[in-house]
């Protein structure tokens, strides 16, 4: 068989491989460093463990309860408020929109402006960085307890607090996805006599598109679930009821809460696989 | 001996391959040609299972591979190693890891998953690079590589993987003539050298004639010439080509346009 002959001949010459090439043919796999880092990443998880207290005892006692809640939930009830729980919900899915789209705005200019690839000055784009890591760090609950402070109980607040977190996270994504971008359209864009403000255009907005739409729609599926939380504070929508109904232990009423919710996550889950689908498809090979 | 009977491959409603049959003995170089959509990717891939065939069967030694699932399927692969017009490398991963894509199914997972390759594979993986003359490269980035070297790393992948067959998807296209000659006369010295049966789609109708035992010709699908480049004639390629005939054959000084020419006269 040739495939044994050839096996024989590049083998025959491994001792002049191993003698010219030596440097270049070990080393090679994960060494002494990963093994280390695996370690310590374990050693780390363990401490937290002890540290916070955690322990599946605890867990397993507090089974019986949680046993005891589900049987509660069943089955789902709306108690005679659906018509105002449904108003709740479209409150939820506005704050949800608006925040998202806010956000989503102001990310764009300043994802361009944290890339290291599109803004020149060092100066530029490490402020555009550290100002988005401040708006970022501080989580959507702050936020909406700070809006309600400003704009008053309501929608309003909620909307504005998804934004402000959010719009730091999505301009981040966008500069490494920028920053990730293929260089040579924008070179071909160059060549061809574009300015520097056309080279973005039509070298890395169509390349960054696909990612930022299915990062947005992400996001919306997401703030839907945050817009829920933040009405627990006051910022409206269908968080305030659940957060009622769970204090007064109205479980089918708890449950019927979070069915909406869920079928609404799944509608939009749906809805939005298909517009990336139609967003990439334009570029699928 | 590697059979194709009557196979067949549709998209949809587009026909790629057309009742196509063709026997390839052990050794032979054969040349696939004709002009682009002519069917010659598709069959290549239906003969490494990267597509599968609407109809008809593909036999190797007298096994059905067009059957082949799983852990067998991948053996089959292995045994026919496949060489792509793009190169088709890890471009993040370093040339000697790439090459030793070619030995995954001779690794157990465990060890491949991570790259903890034996010493033997790397040796064969450093020997492959040196034969191409690029044993230097072996511990640079993949995409960092030219057109020509990404080729021959991908020949060594090839090679490594202890193929009975070479197929070969218009391995030169993207290269420029010299790189092109590199790359053919390795496929030849491989053909010549181990004995694998090598087969290679072309566009160039010049290197076809040069490197091949035998000239396959498609066309819409179907196969429409089949025997050795000597019988290639003239007006065989017209059929063949079509209007691109010109250009695949023998260098004619190529037309100069008209307002040039007047700018030159004058």
């Amino acid at each position: 068989m040739s495939g044994i002959g050839l096996k024989a001949e590049f083998l025959a010459q491994r001792g002049r491989m191993e003698a010219e090439h030596g440097p270049a043919l070990i080393g090679k796999g994960p060494g002494v460093g990963s093994a280390a880092v695996a370690i310590a990443g374990v050693a780390l998880y363990v401490v937290g463990l002890y540290a916070l207290d955690i322990s599946p005892s605890r867990i397993w006692h507090g089974l019986g309860q949680l046993g005891l809640i589900f049987a509660l939930m069943l089955p789902p009830s709306t108690g005679g408020h659906f018509a105002l729980y449904l108003d709740a919900l479209g409150q939820t899915l506005s704050i949800a929109f608006l925040g998202t789209l806010l956000a989503a705005i102001l990310s764009l200019p300043f994802g361009f402006l944290a890339a290291r690839n599109v803004v020149a000055s060092r100066v530029v784009h490490v402020l555009a960085r550290r100002s988005l890591d401040t708006v970022r760090s501080i989580d959507v609950l702050i936020w909406a307890l700070i809006w309600i402070d400003v704009v008053g109980l309501g929608p309003f607040a909620g909307a504005l607090a998804i934004a402000c977190s959010d719009f730091g996270s999505l301009a981040k994504l966008m500069s490494e996805a920028i920053e990730t971008a293929d260089r040579k359209p924008m070179e071909g864009v160059a060549a061809s006599g574009g300015g520097w403000v056309m080279a973005i255009r039509f070298g890395i907005v169509p390349q960054i598109l696909p990612i930022f739409a299915s990062q947005l729609l992400y996001f919306f599926e997401s703030n839907t679930r945050s817009a829920t939380i933040i009405g627990i504070v006051g910022a409206g929508g269908i968080g305030l009821h659940l957060y009622e109904q769970i204090r007064v232990l109205e479980w089918q009423q708890v449950s019927f809460l979070i069915l909406m919710v869920l079928v609404t996550v799944a509608a939009i889950d749906f809805v939005s696989r298909r517009l990336r689908l139609a967003i990439i498809g334009r570029r699928a090979v | 001996m590697l059979v194709l009977s009557d196979v067949t491959k549709a998209f949809g409603k587009s026909v790629a391959v057309s009742g196509v049959s063709v026997s390839i003995p052990k050794g032979q170089f054969v040349g696939v040609i004709g002009r682009s959509g002519a069917g010659k990717s598709t069959t290549l891939r239906m003969i490494n299972r990267l597509t599968d065939p609407s109809q008809g069967r593909i036999t190797y030694l007298g096994e059905d591979v067009t059957a082949l699932r799983g852990h067998k399927l991948r053996d089959w692969r292995r045994r026919c190693a496949m060489i792509f017009q793009q190169f088709n490398l890890v471009g993040r991963l370093d040339v000697l890891d790439n090459v030793l894509m070619g030995r995954l199914t001779h690794t157990p997972g465990w060890r491949s998953a991570t790259k903890m390759w034996s010493r033997d594979d790397r040796a064969m993986a450093m020997a492959a690079l040196d034969q191409m003359d690029i044993a230097k490269l072996a511990s640079q980035r993949a995409d960092n590589l030219s057109g020509g070297q990404q080729q021959r790393v991908a020949i060594c992948r090839a090679l490594v993987q202890e193929p009975e067959i070479v197929l070969a998807d218009e391995p030169v296209a993207s290269l420029d003539p010299r790189n092109a000659k590199i790359v053919m006369d390795s496929l030849q010295r491989i053909n010549r050298h181990f004995g694998l049966t090598v087969l290679c789609n072309l566009h160039s109708l010049d290197l076809a004639r040069s490197y091949c035992d035998r000239l396959v010709g498609m066309a819409n699908g179907r196969i429409v010439f089949d025997d050795v480049p000597a019988a290639l004639t003239e007006s065989v390629a017209r059929e063949l080509y079509g209007l691109e005939a010109n250009e695949v054959m023998a260098p004619q000084p190529a037309p100069v346009p008209m307002d040039l020419r007047t700018a030159i006269t004058a």
